[in-house]
């Protein structure tokens, strides 16, 4: 039975939540720690029983990560545990969701671990009690806001976030957009790409500037006649040959790759701020694995896992940990405004809106 | 006469139709199944029936038209290639023959993603090598759009409808010459020979080959995806991935999309039974015949020509174009000493999905093409030359999986395969059954377009002379079928190698293949990096390719 949770998910709620959980959390590191004693590995703390994740021996992680970013976090683990065979299945949120749901349908569980590419996923998938409960040691290191709440079902193994990425071999500065109203600009008009609406950041950027703006904003925006994609690597690859001249989504990663490969690219951080979403993480229930499981997202939680996801480069993901070492290019996450839904019910109940006037800006419907 | 069904010939045609109805059939359950899923769509078995999911396919009708066009401009380039360039190397005396038709069947090993991309490097308005040369030289705006609707069906025919040339020239191998120079005796020259002989002679061939051809561009996804999507061009394929890719998903509407195509691919398949029922289309008969070349004089250079020229687009072009942005950083027109590198090789080579992967996808090749061939001659033959009740019914079955995009195929696969109660979901088995089954249409097309030119009465002379019946298809019916079964190995092979749409949502941890994650590449990483894996894979495939022909051929002069 999919578990229902009528709480309202809003920022504050989630922070008083989280405060909640914070202050309780002698008590659940006691509790946790009486059921299941915290100990140090490598250098990351856990509360897995280590012989007996070995013991086990595989681990399944089903992602929505691009198949070099997967394969590089399964062998940075494998490299650090090598007697656990771990092994990864890669798919887009979507096709990915609904795998694992037919698969649990017909009452087979072989996934340990999933990973969603935004928040509003992991939240359903947790409606529908598909989350185990394990809070790890490690998530002391983590505001309460970027934790599942209840906390223990999912945490937020990275951040993505987008500002505006221009060609300057087509664009000079002073032409450059400075702000995210600067866009609607009808000289941007068919050269201007951005995302599907397959994409989680895309629709948070959808939810954010129209909170901030209004919905006349993408209104006008779709008056451009955007390109839309489905990928980072498509937008820059683009934007970097000239094919476009304006990224209206373009994410940090993916300029910090481009950038390094000396692409005709600036980009353009916004003063009211940049959409951001977070991956969600966690043990499924019933997974084969389940000492694994736990010693895995000790793993990623720990700065030596998140670490593997902030450096590589098919995943460059920010982390959220409050320790966390700057990004490549020098720069920390917590030095960008970041633009993140903080009421969820009001965001997930958009989500439908989103998908139809997304679908229909950039030719679908 | 009328062909009676010995007990070793009954046994193996009801093994074979209930294998086949199991392959086809079952997914297809599921498949119709979501397509009239009007509850939850993530709970399964569905919560709610009704029509909804087809009541909202009007409001697609641009995208199923765009489909329709893309698809039929697409078939009609790729047929014409097809003949033209197979009667060239069939029925022609051309100069380097031989190396022509390697050449000519290389866009196929090709997977068409790589097509798409390389074409798309090299005539995309801003960016396409062929328009900065031609600004550089003094020109304005661009001299060629790839990116266009017109672009994505030259795309699809010259990769995809590849397969059109290996159908039709299978047939040609198969002439007898006799007709086509009694017709030249008459006084006919040779292209009114071609058109009224050699043409109507392979007719089911052209015909099985278009309707495959038509159906594999209503299905077709890379070109699409890379030529369209930027001009907000959509085709079915387009649209079912954004469906299924979005969250939440929407796998309802997908099938219902999907399942609105079996309608427009059974019309052809009615048609193309109505065609070669009507008369026959035997061209080998008892009486022995030598394959002989017509000689077309000095007309064998403008033939040559022809052949290079589409060799040149298809192949050399596109390939010397990817080679190109494989060794830079960011694929550019002019070459910068500080832009080349060979990283993207050396990340190719590193990506555990292109050493592991390739294996598997090897082995899944090899394992398809054996059986499939084995599996789609019966069926042939079970098609045209029993007298099996419903055998109309079981071509129709056989050409459920051509009918569907592959990536809405995959999900009833994956519904079906998941509740069976032997566990090979996840493993290299499913996919081989996932093979087996969307190939079927591909194998007996092939191998019915030559079977048809066979003459029954070859069979029946060994049956008079009391042959059995197994005895019969070995030593009479394969043998004639030979070129066909090659043709029918090798295409199965290589779309087995380069399949997407059914192996992206059905492989497992251990059972990876490689186009995937070459599509992956291009999504995630960058075309250059897709263009150094896709080269390896077309390298690695080529090579695999040129083994089989040498095995054959020398198994061919061995046994004389």
């Amino acid at each position: 039975m999919p578990k229902q949770n009528p709480e309202p998910r809003s920022r504050r709620f989630a922070l008083k939540a989280g405060l909640a959980a914070a202050a309780s959390l002698p008590f659940t590191r006691r509790s946790s720690a009486q059921d299941r004693p915290v100990t140090k590995v490598l250098d990351f703390t856990t509360s897995a029983d280590i012989a007996k994740a070995e013991q086990e021996g595989a681990l399944l992680f089903y992602t929505h990560d691009g198949e070099a970013g997967a394969a590089a976090a399964i062998d940075a683990f494998k490299q650090d545990f090598p007697k656990i065979n771990a092994a990864y299945v890669r798919a887009q949120t979507g096709a990915l969701y609904s795998k694992i749901l037919a698969e649990r349908s017909a009452g087979r569980y072989d996934v340990d671990v999933i990973q969603f590419s935004d928040t509003g996923t992991a939240i359903d998938f947790d409606k529908r009690g598909a989350f185990d409960t394990y809070i790890s040691p490690e998530t002391a290191a983590y505001d309460p806001q970027y934790l599942s709440n209840p906390p223990g079902r999912y945490f937020c193994s990275g951040m993505t976030f987008a500002g505006i990425a221009y060609n300057t071999d087509k664009v000079k500065p002073e032409d450059a957009p400075k702000s995210w109203k600067d866009l609607l600009d009808p000289k941007w008009t068919n050269v201007t790409s951005t995302k599907q609406s397959t994409s989680g950041m895309q629709f948070v950027e959808w939810y954010e500037l129209r909170k901030l703006y209004g919905n006349d904003y993408w209104k006008t925006f779709a008056k451009l006649r955007p390109h839309g994609f489905d990928s980072r690597a498509q937008l820059f690859d683009r934007l970097a040959k000239g094919d476009d001249r304006m990224c209206a989504l373009a994410e940090w990663a993916g300029y910090v790759l481009y950038k390094e490969r000396k692409a005709p690219i600036a980009f353009v951080a916004p003063a009211d701020g940049l959409p951001a979403t977070a991956l969600a993480t966690g043990i499924v229930t019933k997974a084969p694995h389940p000492e694994a499981a736990r010693l895995f997202i000790d793993w990623l939680t720990s700065l030596r896992g998140q670490a593997v996801y902030q450096n590589t480069p098919d995943l460059l993901y920010g982390s959220v940990r409050k320790d966390a070492p700057p990004m490549p290019g020098g720069v920390r996450l917590r030095d960008f405004k970041l633009l993140v839904p903080t009421d969820m019910d009001d965001f997930l109940a958009s989500r439908k809106t989103f998908n139809t006037d997304w679908n229909s800006m950039l030719g679908l419907l | 006469m009328r062909v009676r069904l010995p007990s070793i010939q009954s046994a193996t045609g009801t093994a074979v139709i209930a294998v086949t109805a199991a392959f086809v059939l079952y997914p297809v359950f599921y498949l119709l199944q979501a397509s009239l899923d009007t509850g939850d769509p993530e709970a399964r078995p569905p919560t709610a029936y009704g029509l909804d999911n087809f009541a909202a396919l009007p409001r697609y009708w641009e995208i199923m038209l765009n489909t329709l066009l893309v698809a039929f401009g697409a078939t009609v380039m790729a047929l014409v290639f097809g003949f033209l360039t197979a009667w060239i190397l069939n029925r022609t005396n051309v100069p380097f023959r031989r190396t022509l038709e390697q050449a000519m069947a290389i866009p196929y090993y090709v997977t068409p993603l790589l097509g798409a991309l390389a074409w798309s490097l090299l005539g995309a308005p801003e960016s396409g090598f062929v328009n900065q040369i031609w600004r550089a030289i003094g020109g304005q705006d661009a001299i060629l759009d790839i990116i266009s609707p017109l672009g994505i069906a030259w795309v699809m025919a010259l990769f995809e409808g590849s397969v059109a040339f290996v159908m039709i020239g299978a047939v040609m191998q198969s002439m007898d010459p006799s007709l086509e120079e009694a017709s030249q005796i008459s006084g006919a020259n040779r292209f009114y020979t071609m058109l009224k002989i050699t043409l109507p002679l392979v007719t089911p061939g052209v015909l099985g080959a278009a309707i495959f051809v038509f159906a594999e561009m209503l299905g077709s996804f890379s070109a699409a995806l890379v030529l369209g999507t930027p001009v907000r061009f959509y085709v079915i394929t387009t649209a079912i991935y954004q469906l299924t890719a979005q969250y939440p998903p929407r796998i309802p509407l997908a099938a219902a999309l999907g399942v609105s195509l079996f309608a427009v691919m059974f019309l052809m398949l009615f048609f193309y039974r109505r065609i070669i029922s009507r008369r026959s289309y035997v061209t080998v008969s008892g009486k022995a015949f030598r394959p002989r070349l017509t000689d077309v004089g000095a007309l064998r250079w403008v033939l040559f020509g022809i052949c290079a020229v589409y060799v040149l687009l298809s192949v050399v072009l596109p390939v010397l174009t990817l080679v190109y942005a494989s060794i830079q950083h960011l694929a550019v027109a002019f070459p910068a000493a500080a832009n080349f590198t060979l990283d993207n090789y050396r990340a190719a080579l590193s990506q555990n999905a292109v050493r592991f992967a390739m294996s598997n996808s090897l082995i899944l090749g090899v394992a398809t093409a054996t059986i499939g061939v084995a599996l789609t001659g019966m069926l042939s033959w079970l098609i045209h030359r029993s007298r099996i009740p419903g055998r109309g019914l079981l071509e129709y079955t056989v050409m459920f999986p051509q009918a569907v995009p592959r990536l809405v195929f995959a999900f009833g696969m994956m519904w079906a395969w998941l509740v069976f109660p032997i566990p090979i979901y996840g493993t290299l088995w499913l996919l081989l059954i996932a093979y087996l089954t969307v190939f079927l249409p591909l194998g007996v097309r092939t191998i019915s377009s030559v079977l048809l030119q066979l003459d029954k009465s070859l069979e029946e002379c060994g049956e008079v002379c009391g042959a059995t019946w197994a005895y019969r298809m070995r030593t009479i019916t394969m043998p004639l079928l030979r070129p066909g079964l090659l043709a029918a190995w090798m295409l199965l092979f290589i779309a087995s190698v380069r399949e997407l749409g059914a192996s992206i949502l059905l492989t497992g941890p251990h059972s990876q293949v490689l186009t995937p994650a070459i599509v992956s590449a291009w999504f995630g990483s960058s075309s250059e990096l897709t263009a150094a894996m896709a080269l390896i894979q077309t390298v690695v495939l080529g090579l695999a390719v040129a083994l089989f022909t040498l095995i054959t051929r020398r198994a061919a002069r061995q046994g004389g």
